[in-house]
């Protein structure tokens, strides 16, 4: 099966997981959802940010966002997974981007195990209950979509600079590149 | 209270990248080539690491025009500012994110000119010649045994300044062996490739003070000032090929967001040399529908997968600064050459990104283990794979749009050698003075004791995506020897069926190493770029 592939990108998979979950639904409801980025970022569509912004909180602490950002917290990580997601080449987002679609549709959602209610309304404990879920399931595929959501909140927030007071990280010695002439000077 | 980092500047470094193009050199951004051009070269090389880098300052010392085209960015010391988000977008395949087919294995390998020996954590080791001698029983590789092969490793590591590391090791090593001392384990000094070295701890994220002897700062360097070039942002998409011949390469210009940006155009060359890795080189190979008449492309490609152990300490480790590698212990490796997994043991480097990912999990948990960072030492433990019939390695496939899959389940034969590392780490963590020891799996909790890790380790599961298993090292996939039925690139680095098609990197690696690959890389890069440098100018 080639449409199976990699990554904390890797999460495309679950395209195929809501079709090995039973449920025709995916094909039903389809992935023709809205393509078109959410306002301020690059590749982050509004369905990813209501699912990855619901899911981050409990990800990080099942309290919220850790650290000294406070306010500006969530929107920082989705800056942060907007450049990463920006980044990636063909294939892996249009598979994590279908992943991430079928968080957007009540059928799709419920097929894999996912709150009725849209993302926005989630709460922490819905967004837990849903990782443990994943986590422990028997399903190869959920548990590879464990991994890499955890995986990809984790590594944009913690190396963020304003972040590394809570890993006690002291942070990297300052880097004053050569100061060259600018080209034409 | 607040804490610095012990060197809190560095400045005043050169940028010799930065100082070359100024000079001159023939560098291009592929974006800047106009789409269906077609370019000439002597020898074209695909891939800029340990193979490509090594091989075209050699062809181009020997007069030939060597072009070298590189899919990934060309970030220099100026940009390399210890900083994990910049580093993974910029210099590693897929962000960082390369992982194989069901998600098991996480794969850290360069993409950037230079390659891997770019963000290596620059452990330096000749081929073992367990190793060498299993090639030539089971592959019938030629001309590679011990004594063949050392003057090449010697003239690599004389050319990249390769010695064993003179300072005491960090604390996160220090862990290694203090605990290897007092069980009576055999440990030794790391050899590394690095010049006046100022022990940061950055090696992963692109050397800031040009000490690592890299690519971009040698040999890369080298090749274009002998009127060779370099294009990057440029991805090999096919080979042409015709009869038996490869005429050539078709490219495809990357932009800024790694993305084709539309323009493709191609290099002709009378001799065509790939070193763009275990992963890559097989998947271009399989897009070019080359000939490969017993299905032999990507098979046996190896990782070494890896398993992690953490360890908690009363006394501050500090992770992240330091050299990356300095000790490592082979009392594991060599108990057998073809039975179970055999193993070698080394630190790891943890910055903030690097660690919440090998903490694995989510939470309360996740958190806690982060906040205890910097009393934290992490050891790890590479499998050496490939030696056992039960150790196939991995198969390289391709996705839709040609990009490769890598699969690579762990079966049994790797578990059980996954198992027998933890232990081995475990006990080595405490006998260091460890508080506590988990390996990194989300079903283990912290073990208090030597006893308790032992036993809990041995009922941990192998359940995909439930533990790490990482890797670093990618080789193998188009492997090297005078066995038809098991190889495709002769004991010279020439593609069999194939006329003027070479591979040169660690993807004709028949096993795995047995030891962090990039020496092994070096030496064969060097005996096979010297042979056919010998060989187009009629002098072989």
């Amino acid at each position: 099966m080639k449409t199976s592939r990699r990554g904390f990108l890797q999460l495309g998979a679950m395209g195929t997981a809501a079709l090995t979950l039973g449920s025709g639904a995916a094909m039903l409801t389809g992935c023709a959802k809205q393509q078109t980025p959410a306002e301020g970022f690059k590749t982050l569509r509004e369905v990813d940010v209501y699912f990855l912004g619901a899911l981050a909180p409990a990800i990080l602490t099942t309290k919220g966002y850790p650290g000294a950002l406070g306010k500006d917290a969530r929107q920082r990580l989705l800056e942060a997974l907007d450049t990463t997601m920006t980044t990636l080449q063909g294939h892996a987002l249009k598979q994590l981007q279908m992943a991430f679609d079928l968080m957007g549709s009540p059928v799709t959602r419920v097929a894999v195990g996912a709150p009725l209610h849209p993302w926005q309304e989630a709460t922490v404990e819905e967004a837990e209950e849903f990782l443990v879920s994943w986590r422990e399931s028997m399903l190869p595929i959920k548990r590879m979509g464990y991994a890499g959501l955890c995986k990809l909140v984790s590594i944009c927030w913690y190396s963020q600079p304003e972040n590394f007071e809570i890993s006690g990280y002291p942070g990297p010695p300052k880097k004053i590149p050569f100061p060259y002439p600018a080209a034409g000077e | 209270m607040k804490r610095t980092p012990h060197i809190p500047m560095v400045a005043g470094i050169p940028d010799p990248i930065l100082e070359g193009i100024a000079s001159g050199w023939n560098v291009q951004d592929a974006v800047d080539i106009a789409d269906g051009s077609v370019i000439e070269a002597d020898v074209v090389i695909v891939g800029t690491g340990a193979g490509g880098g090594t091989t075209a300052e050699i062809l181009a010392e020997a007069g030939l025009n060597v072009l070298m085209l590189e899919e990934g960015p060309l970030k220099s010391t100026n940009d390399f500012k210890m900083d994990e988000r910049e580093a993974y977008r910029d210099l590693y395949q897929e962000s960082a994110g390369r992982m194989s087919k069901d998600g098991s294995m996480s794969i850290l390998q360069g993409r950037c000119v230079g390659g891997t020996t770019v963000i290596n954590w620059t452990s330096s080791f000749h081929t073992p010649e367990n190793t060498l001698n299993y090639w030539a029983d089971e592959f019938k590789l030629e001309g590679a045994s011990k004594e063949e092969m050392e003057p090449w490793f010697k003239r690599m590591e004389e050319r990249l300044s390769i010695s064993p590391w003179p300072v005491p090791p960090n604390p996160n090593n220090a862990v290694l062996s203090r605990g290897a001392e007092a069980l009576g384990v055999d440990w030794h000094v790391i050899p590394r490739n690095v010049a006046g070295c100022w022990n940061l701890g950055y090696c992963g994220t692109g050397c800031p003070t040009n000490a690592k002897q890299s690519m971009l700062v040698t040999t890369i360097p080298g090749a274009l000032k002998k009127n060779s070039g370099l294009i990057y942002s440029a991805r090999a998409e096919r080979l042409i090929i015709e009869g038996k011949k490869v005429l050539g390469v078709e490219v495809t210009a990357l932009n800024g967001d790694y993305k084709p940006n539309g323009n493709s155009f191609s290099v002709k060359a009378p001799h065509v040399v790939m070193s763009c890795g275990g992963i890559n080189g097989p998947a271009l190979l399989l897009r070019s529908d080359a000939p490969d008449p017993k299905g032999r492309v990507g098979k046996r490609t190896f990782f070494h997968p890896v398993a992690f152990s953490f360890s908690q300490f009363e006394e501050l480790i500090d992770p992240y600064y330091g050299a990356p590698q300095s000790i490592y212990s082979d009392h594991y490796q060599w108990l057998n050459v073809s039975g179970p997994a055999g193993y070698k043991l080394e630190a790891t480097p943890l910055h903030p990104g690097l660690a919440s990912v090998l903490f694995l999990g989510h939470g309360g948990r996740h958190y806690e283990d982060m906040g205890n960072l910097p009393n934290t030492n992490l050891l790890l433990a590479l499998i050496r794979d490939g030696f056992h019939e039960d150790s196939p390695g991995a198969n390289i496939e391709l996705a839709h749009d040609g990009s490769p899959i890598i699969d690579y389940p762990v079966n049994d034969y790797l578990w059980d050698g996954f198992q027998r590392a933890m232990i081995s780490m475990a006990e080595i963590q405490f006998a260091a003075g460890a508080k506590k020891v988990r390996p990194s799996h989300l079903d283990a909790p912290w073990y208090e004791s030597v006893e308790e890790a032992r036993e809990g380790i041995m009922n941990l599961d192998n359940r995909s995506n439930s533990f790490t298993v990482g890797s670093a090292h990618v080789m193998g996939g188009l492997s090297m020897g005078e066995d038809l039925e098991k190889c495709v690139v002769d004991s010279n680095g020439k593609y069999h069926y194939l006329d003027n098609l070479y591979v040169i990197d660690g993807s004709v690696f028949p096993t795995s190493i047995g030891a962090n690959p990039q020496l092994s890389v070096y030496g064969f890069a060097c005996k096979f770029a010297n042979q056919l440098a010998a060989k187009i100018k009629g002098t072989a």
